[in-house]
This record gives C-alpha cells, sequence and structure tokens, in this order.
C-alpha cells in the first residue's frame, strides 16, 4: 500500500510538468491565421513543422548526435578494450584523466573551444558540436563498455585469435556482437548528455546550424508563441523516448566510478 | 589476473587524441588568458596574477561561492538519498521495474533550457496546473528568496532525479537473492541490510553520482538564471552568473581566469573524492 502511493506521487512529480506543456501544446495560445486564442487541435504542430528553420534545427540536432556517438563509440572501444585486458604503466592515470575531462564544467571550456573552432572552421556546423561533446561523452562510454567488455570471459578472445581471426575482425565479428548491449546502454548515455546539452551548442551556433535547443530559445520573443514553443518541445522529446524504449532491459546496468 | 602489456597504451591513442583536441587545449589557453588583459584576440596585454587576486579579494565572488556550495550540498542530500529510496521501491517490483526506470528517465531528455520553462508554467499564478494554489498558499518565488530556492532545488531535483535512480538500481538488482535470503535468517533489521549487504553493492554507482551532480549543481547556469535572473536581490546568484555577465561584457581575460578559478575548484573536490575512494578501497 505505501509502495503503491509512493509510486504514484513520483510519476505525479514527474509527470505533472510534462502534462502542462503536453496540453498547451495543443492549444492556440497567439491568435492568427482566423484561429482564436484557445482553439484545440494539431495547429501548432503543424506549424512547426511548416517552419522550414526548425525542421532545420531537427535535422541539425540529429547529424550531431548521431555522428558524436559513432565517435565516442568508435573511440571508445579500443580504449575500453584496452583498460579491461591489460594492465600498463599509467592505467590508473588514464581513468583519472578521463575523470577530470567529464567533470570539467563546459562553462569553462567554452571561450577557447569558440576561438579554436572558429580557427578549424567548425563553427555554425552540427560537425563541431558533435567533436566539443565527446568532452563529457568519451569518459562515459568508456566507463560503460570496459565494464562489459570485462564481464566477457577472456576466452572468446583467445578462441577467435586461435582460429586465425585478426584483430579487426575479432573487434567486428566476436566482441561487438558480444557486448551489443552495452554498445546500446552507451549510446543512451552519450544521448541524454548530448541532445539536450546548450552551453556548447550555443556558443558553436552564431548564425547558423542551430540544433533544437537553440531553435527553441529563438522562438522566445516579443510574443512567444506558447503553444507553438511546446509543440516543438514535445516533438524534441520524441528521440529521447525512443532511446529510452530501445535500451530499456539494458537500463540496469548503468555505470560506476573507475578511477 | 590481467597480464601486463604497455602496447596497450596504443589503443588508447584515439582517444587521448580526441580528449587532447577538445580538452587538454582549450584547457591550456583558457588558464594562458586568465594571465592577459584581451581587448582584441591582436591586442593582448600581460597582467600576470591581478585577475586571480582581484576576483579572489571580492565579496561578491566569496557570496557567490557560498550560495554554491549551499546549493550543491542541498541538492545532494536531497537527490542521493531520494533516488535511492525510489530505487530500491522500484527493486521491490521485479520485471515491472522496468516501468517505473522508464519513467524515472523521462526528464533527462527534455532539451536543458526548456526545463525551467516546464516548471515556470506549472507554477504560472495563472495559467498553471498547480500555480493557483501556491499562489493561494502564499508561495512567490518572484520576490521571496528562499521561496525561489526551492522552485530551483525542486527543478533540478525534478530533472536529475533519474541518472541517481537508474544508477543505484543498477546496483542493486546486481545482488543475488541469496544475500537477502540469509539476512532474513538472521534477523537482520532493514537498516542493517541496506547498511551492510545494500549500500556496498552501490557504493561505485554513488561515487559517479555524487561526482556528477556535485559538478552540475556547482556549476547550474541555464536553469537557475531563466528562472530569475540571480534574484531576487541576489539571494540565487551563483559562481557561473558572474562568468557569464563576464563574457558578455567582454572582459575576456577576467571571465578566463575565473574560469581557471572554477576548474582548479571543482579539481580539487574531484582530487579529495577520488583519494578517499581509493583509500576506502584499499582498507576494505
Amino acid at each position: 500500500m505505501i509502495r503503491a502511493a509512493g509510486l504514484l506521487a513520483l510519476a505525479l512529480f514527474i509527470l505533472l510538468p510534462l502534462a502542462q506543456a503536453v496540453m498547451l501544446s495543443f492549444v492556440v495560445t497567439l491568435p492568427k491565421d482566423g484561429l482564436a486564442e484557445g482553439a484545440v487541435g494539431l495547429m501548432n504542430y503543424a506549424a512547426v513543422l511548416a517552419a522550414p528553420e526548425l525542421r532545420a534545427a531537427m535535422v541539425n540536432s540529429a547529424v550531431y548526435v548521431v555522428l558524436n556517438l559513432l565517435l565516442c563509440i568508435a573511440v571508445a572501444l579500443p580504449a575500453a578494450y584496452a583498460l579491461a585486458r591489460y594492465r600498463f604503466v599509467g592505467d590508473r592515470h588514464f581513468l583519472l584523466l578521463i575523470l577530470v575531462f567529464r567533470v570539467t564544467p563546459p562553462v569553462v571550456l567554452s571561450l577557447p573551444i569558440f576561438i579554436l573552432f572558429s580557427k578549424l572552421g567548425l563553427v555554425n556546423s552540427p560537425v563541431g558540436i558533435a567533436l566539443v561533446h565527446c568532452l563529457f561523452n568519451l569518459p562515459v562510454a568508456i566507463w560503460i563498455l570496459e565494464s562489459f567488455i570485462r564481464a566477457v570471459p577472456r576466452a572468446l578472445d583467445e578462441t577467435a585469435f586461435l582460429d586465425g581471426h585478426s584483430g579487426a575482425s575479432f573487434f567486428f565479428r566476436h566482441l561487438i556482437p558480444a557486448i551489443a548491449p552495452g554498445i546500446g546502454v552507451a549510446a543512451f548515455f552519450c544521448f541524454i548528455f548530448s541532445w539536450v546539452e546548450v552551453v556548447f551548442a550555443r556558443i558553436l551556433t552564431v548564425t547558423a546550424g542551430k540544433p533544437v535547443t537553440m531553435a527553441i530559445s529563438a522562438m522566445f520573443g516579443f510574443q512567444t508563441d506558447m503553444g507553438m514553443v511546446m509543440a516543438m518541445t514535445c516533438l524534441s522529446l520524441l528521440p529521447g523516448l525512443g532511446m529510452i524504449w530501445l535500451v530499456r532491459n539494458h537500463l540496469a546496468r548503468g555505470f560506476t566510478l573507475r578511477a | 589476473m590481467q597480464p601486463h602489456d604497455n602496447r596497450a597504451w596504443l589503443l588508447l591513442l584515439p582517444a587521448l587524441l580526441l580528449l587532447g583536441v577538445v580538452g587538454a587545449l582549450p584547457l591550456l589557453a583558457v588558464i594562458n588568458y586568465g594571465f592577459h588583459d584581451i581587448f582584441t584576440l591582436s591586442d593582448v596585454q600581460w597582467v600576470g596574477v591581478e585577475w586571480f587576486g582581484d576576483i579572489l579579494q571580492s565579496d561578491r565572488f566569496l557570496a557567490s561561492l557560498g550560495r554554491s556550495l549551499l546549493f550543491s550540498a542541498l541538492a545532494l542530500s536531497i537527490q542521493v538519498p531520494l533516488g535511492i529510496m525510489v530505487a530500491l521501491l522500484l527493486v521491490g517490483f521485479g520485471r515491472r521495474a522496468i516501468w517505473g526506470l522508464m519513467l524515472c528517465a523521462l526528464p533527462l531528455v527534455v532539451p536543458w533550457n526548456m526545463i525551467p520553462m516546464l516548471w515556470l508554467g506549472l507554477v504560472d499564478a495563472r495559467t498553471g496546473i498547480v500555480g493557483p494554489w501556491l499562489a493561494a498558499a502564499g508561495f512567490d518565488w518572484k520576490f521571496t528568496a528562499w521561496h525561489t530556492w526551492a522552485l530551483i532545488l525542486t527543478m533540478d531535483t525534478w530533472h536529475w532525479l533519474g541518472l541517481v535512480v537508474v544508477l543505484a538500481y543498477a546496483g542493486l538488482s546486481a545482488i543475488p537473492p541469496a544475500y537477502r535470503q540469509a539476512a532474513a535468517i538472521d534477523g537482520a533489521s532493514r537498516w542493517a541490510i541496506f547498511r551492510h549487504i545494500e549500500l556496498p553493492r552501490i557504493s561505485g554507482a554513488l561515487a559517479i553520482v555524487l561526482l556528477l551532480r556535485f559538478v552540475d549543481s556547482f556549476m547550474i547556469y541555464i536553469e537557475a538564471f531563466t528562472i530569475n535572473a540571480g534574484g531576487p536581490d541576489d539571494a540565487t546568484r551563483f559562481l557561473t552568473l558572474e562568468l557569464g555577465e563576464e563574457i558578455k561584457g567582454f572582459s575576456y581575460g577576467q571571465a578566463a581566469a575565473r574560469a581557471t578559478l572554477y576548474f582548479l575548484f571543482v579539481l580539487a573536490v574531484v582530487w579529495a573524492f577520488v583519494i578517499a575512494t581509493r583509500r576506502t578501497e584499499e582498507t576494505a
């Protein structure tokens, strides 16, 4: 009984702010196109999908998140394998180093990142955001993948090499299938830190290439169409919901401090 | 036991290269800027430790530091115990706990700049779902300092509780049932089970939760700023708000010095934490 009440209170606490947004997203809050204020329907969603800059923002966000996930996992896999399978001079120092980068506040680095990336021509492009988000996502990806690789018996490596597999073919044909859930979990945690991030996303998109977060910010003005803002917000939740659903059975693996 | 092989460093090279470009280089640059007065990028003058001295001696800095530390302490002391309690509650539901986990993870995928907007909408005295009741009860987040604090803390808890729950649940669900059965046979109290069986299993997850939550709450910016712009009367003026003002005011040298100080502070806390964890691991 107490447990059910606790769960109910939790659900209420989490869903209330979202309920408000979902409700508002179906209501016309700014009279336009002959629609009266207070009319209910899908008008806000239609308006969001009809706006070219908002559509472009969704594409930009999708591009940088996918790039970031691919980059993080491709770079984290060999590192995680090394940490899980070998001991070497400075292994603990490496773990401490990635922890330091994970906890470096983005605001601290925003200024030099902007200067460096404008020299490299990476401002206003999703590639720049994808790169810089590796700062906090790569450590997380390494921690998660390392724990999954550690859980795979070493015999898998040994039989594969005895069977004559090269390093690359072992990685793709044996290791990756064995830790596929780990890749999913790593992708999930990278996603939740990257899709919603605003500090780097703002500083790196001055005039173009704005992701969803910045496109929503740009919708605020003298007369803000709150219904449309909320419709855009609700749409921006969909990829996250998809990710949660995909990894639901492996979410419970989490990650732990390695230092 | 893992074999010793220093060639493993070759596998770390891509990661080191990437972190070098997006982490180490900018970090060195920001430290370097902190010792200069920067008018434009081509007009830069060495000023030594002047900025650092100015910042450390200003009362505003110390007041903001105090507020940020208090905010972090409150956020951690609410979110960590609450998250563990929710995780314990969910473990009791067995397979169905997955729905609870998904529910808790929901706020994690909301864009950070929209989280304060959602909460401002919710507590709006005219149109919010709970706003009119709160207003009737005398809740005034705009002009009463502790109400603003309560709102920001509630919002931050809403946002990050899921991370604590998911990571704590991960540790708890890995405990073999035999442990709990043995404890039940011994007649162990609920607290004894938590202290001696459950807590050791989630300590690794809690360590990372404590660190991540400390840094993120200590450096809270967009969310706190959107709620009340540091007000009322500077009551929610956290460390990052000052940094933001200096960057907006093109005072780059001073901003860089301040950023360096913040980084050193975070580094010191993380370092102390890691040393403490290693020591307890060795004695355990």
